[in-house]
Parts: structure tokens; C-alpha cells; sequence
């Protein structure tokens, strides 16, 4: 685990890493370690409305992507450790390039409770320089299992998860699990 | 009559109605099966239990909410959590009833359902900085069916909280984080009750569970 022990304060009842489970066979939570392999489920794509910001624009797109493996950091401009891997993601954008579909996405209610330009001011003020989308519903964050701010998740082409952390990650960290995916 | 006695009143009604139910669905109370997993030794609610009958102000609403009101009206998700959380959990928390409450709206049915988040922070917890806290996270306030429950006290609410629920909460020193100067360490806790009051599922690991398990559970339960 490369990212920062959100979890680590606490009290650790016997029974925290239990769940009641789910319905219809589905088990509780995986947590928010690596996900691997090629047992998980495919992560049917939805439509995911970009901002007009730096590096960004009034748009939408596919997330995950259909042709290309898709890296999402789920924040809020609410978020100060989000703020705080703002400079991480900003190198981890440039190095892996364009053949990943690489997007920030805040699941603030976007258009209810805070504006596009509030989102478009934070991205100017931490330097965003990349995709930023808006997931106002959670729908994504539901799909993904966002279980912090902020949380890393890696989809490889197929739209299986293959990595997804909560926590600061390093420009390292982001790129050694982006890459991972596109030597697949 | 006030408007809480006219709610006991419709609760009533809504057992008796309920009670023509029961045998569709085989004489059990709940909706849900048994988890996989048994937690009915755990220290808090689980499946089959009823939930805790609590009364707590509603800060933002200005009106006390008393779980036994949405007894024959709304189902319940029910958390516990505070707003100066530095490790991201009470947001991960909030974000399961806050899909939910998205969920129930796009479904037609946000007066079936109640969300309760419970702070154990009423000192800083206060009704303007609860309602920033909603606006950040995505909280509709203006459905109605949202409430967020503030003991009178720090102290009232360990009571409560601890004989209730199960859930022990000490005030800690926060030194590993800038500008906090205490923090509560718990566990994230979610429980789904019925319309009837019963626990359908309870969550311990509420910050990390499936939002989808968690969405699907509480669908399944709230229109049954």
C-alpha cells in the first residue's frame, strides 16, 4: 500500500473488517487495496461532464474509457489533502501521456451546491493542467467504491479496476500503477 | 394534536397496516435474509434487532427527530460521524447515504426514506457549519428526508452512542494533525433499518463497504 494510512486513526474494534455482506451472493467490501487480476468486473461506462477549465474543457466524455486504460482521482475542492496531490497528479499527467484517459472528477453536486466556475477556481488556484470532470449524482463514485478523498483508481482497457487507493499519492506511485496497466 | 403526536398516530396506523404483510413475507421481519456473514453477537444492532428508539435534535430543521417516528412511514440509513473527521472516513460514510438519497430521488421515492448522520462533535458541529458540511458532500437538504442529529452534549452523546448503539467513542488528542486539536476515533458504522424499525443490515466497516452492496440493500428494503 503506497498511499497514506487514512485509516490508520481510529479504534480497531474486532469487527471492522466485517461486513454484513451484501444481497445476492455479493460479499461486503474489498477495502480499498489492490484490486488485480482479471476477476473483477467490468465497469460498464458511463458519460462523465468535463469542465471548462485549464487544461480542460466543456465537454463530456467516457469514463471508463472504451480504448484506452483510464486513471480517475476522485476529490472536492472541499478536501485539503486532495489540494495537497494536486502537484503529484500534475506530473503523473505529463509523464504517462496520452495513452491513458486521465481525469480528475469531484463528486461535489456540481450545479446544485457549488458552481462549474468554483470548481474551475480551485483547479486554476492548485494548478490542475488536466481533464476535470463532474460526478454530481456519486453515480461513479459508486461504481469505483470511492472509500476516502482523495482515491486513485486504475481501469485497464477492458474497464476492470486493476488499482484504486485512497490517499496522497507520489507522481511514482500514480505512474508505477498507470503503467503497470499499459504493459498489459 | 402536534406534529409528532399526528406521526406516532400514522406510525400506528402504518403497523397495522403492515401487519397484513407479514405473511407475504413469511412471517419474518425483515426484508433482507440473514447476512453471510453472523454479527448478532456484535456490540451493535445487527439484522433482526430493532433499532434503537433515540431522540435527537435536528440542529439545521430546527426539530427533534425520533427514530420511532419513521416507524409505518421510512425506511432508515443511519450514521455516525463528525464534520472536523481528519482521515476521510466520516466523508466515505456520508457518501453511501448521500448515493442513496440520489438513488431514492431518481426512483420517486424520497419520502419512503430518512438519512440520519449523527455527530458526536456537537461542540464544533453546529447547524450553520452542518449545512457547509452538507453543501460540500453533496447533501440535498431541500428533499426533506436528510436529517443530521446533534446531541445537546459532547457527553450526552458518548452516553447515547455507547448504550445504543454499541459504539464507544473517546474524545482523543489530535496532535499527528495541523490545526485540530481533537479528534474522535471510531469505527465507521452504517445501519439500514425497515419501515417497521427493524435492522435490515448493519455495516461495521461502513467507510469502505460496497456503496453499490450498501444502494442495493437499501433499495431492496425501502420498496418492499
Amino acid at each position: 500500500m503506497g498511499g497514506a494510512g487514512l485509516f490508520a486513526a481510529g479504534a480497531t474494534p474486532s469487527v471492522f473488517d466485517s461486513n454484513d455482506g451484501g444481497t445476492g451472493g455479493t460479499t461486503g467490501s474489498d477495502g480499498d487495496t489492490d484490486k488485480g487480476g482479471d476477476e473483477t468486473e467490468v465497469i460498464e461506462p458511463m458519460t462523465i461532464e468535463t469542465i471548462d477549465a485549464p487544461g480542460s474543457r466543456d465537454d463530456e466524455v467516457t469514463v471508463p474509457a472504451t480504448e484506452q486504460p483510464t486513471f480517475v482521482d476522485f476529490f472536492g475542492t472541499w478536501c485539503p489533502p486532495c489540494a495537497e496531490q494536486m502537484p503529484a497528479l500534475g506530473t503523473a499527467s505529463d509523464r504517462v501521456g496520452d495513452d491513458v484517459r486521465f481525469i480528475s472528477v469531484t463528486t461535489e453536486a456540481v450545479g446544485r451546491s457549488v458552481t462549474e466556475s468554483e470548481i474551475a477556481d480551485w483547479w486554476i488556484e492548485n494548478d490542475g493542467d488536466w481533464l476535470v470532470g463532474a460526478d454530481p449524482t456519486a453515480e461513479l463514485a459508486a461504481k469505483l467504491n470511492v472509500s476516502a478523498y482523495p482515491t486513485a483508481v486504475v481501469l485497464d482497457v477492458s474497464g476492470r479496476i486493476q488499482w484504486s487507493e485512497s490517499g496522497v499519492h507520489t507522481a511514482d506511485e500514480l505512474v508505477t500503477e498507470i503503467e503497470r496497466v499499459l504493459d498489459r | 394534536m402536534n406534529r409528532r403526536d399526528s406521526l406516532r398516530s400514522i406510525a400506528s396506523a402504518g403497523v397495522v397496516a403492515t401487519a397484513g404483510c407479514l405473511g407475504v413475507l413469511g412471517g419474518d421481519r425483515t426484508v433482507l435474509d440473514p447476512p453471510e456473514q453472523d454479527l448478532s453477537a456484535a456490540a451493535h444492532p445487527s439484522h433482526g434487532d430493532e433499532l434503537p428508539a433515540i431522540e435527537l435534535p435536528d440542529p439545521i430543521a430546527g426539530e427533534e427527530i425520533a427514530t420511532e417516528d419513521f416507524n409505518g412511514e421510512r425506511a432508515v440509513l443511519l450514521t455516525f460521524f463528525y464534520t472536523n473527521c481528519p482521515d476521510g472516513v466520516c466523508p466515505a460514510l456520508v457518501l453511501r447515504l448521500r448515493r442513496a438519497q440520489e438513488v431514492a430521488a431518481e426512483g420517486g421515492y424520497s419520502d419512503d426514506a430518512a438519512f440520519l448522520a449523527a455527530t458526536f462533535d456537537p461542540e464544533r458541529d453546529t447547524a450553520p457549519v452542518l449545512e457547509d458540511y452538507a453543501s460540500q458532500q453533496g447533501v440535498n437538504l431541500e428533499t426533506g428526508n436528510w436529517h443530521f442529529l446533534r446531541p445537546e452534549s459532547y457527553e450526552a452523546g458518548q452516553t447515547l452512542y455507547e448504550e445504543e448503539f454499541g459504539l464507544v467513542i473517546e474524545k482523543a488528542p489530535a496532535d499527528n494533525y495541523e490545526n485540530l486539536e481533537y479528534q474522535f476515533p471510531h469505527y465507521g458504522l452504517i445501519l439500514l433499518a425497515n419501515d417497521r424499525g427493524i435492522v435490515e443490515r448493519a455495516y461495521p466497516n461502513g467507510a469502505g463497504v460496497d456503496i453499490e452492496t450498501v444502494v442495493n440493500d437499501f433499495e431492496q428494503v425501502v420498496t418492499a
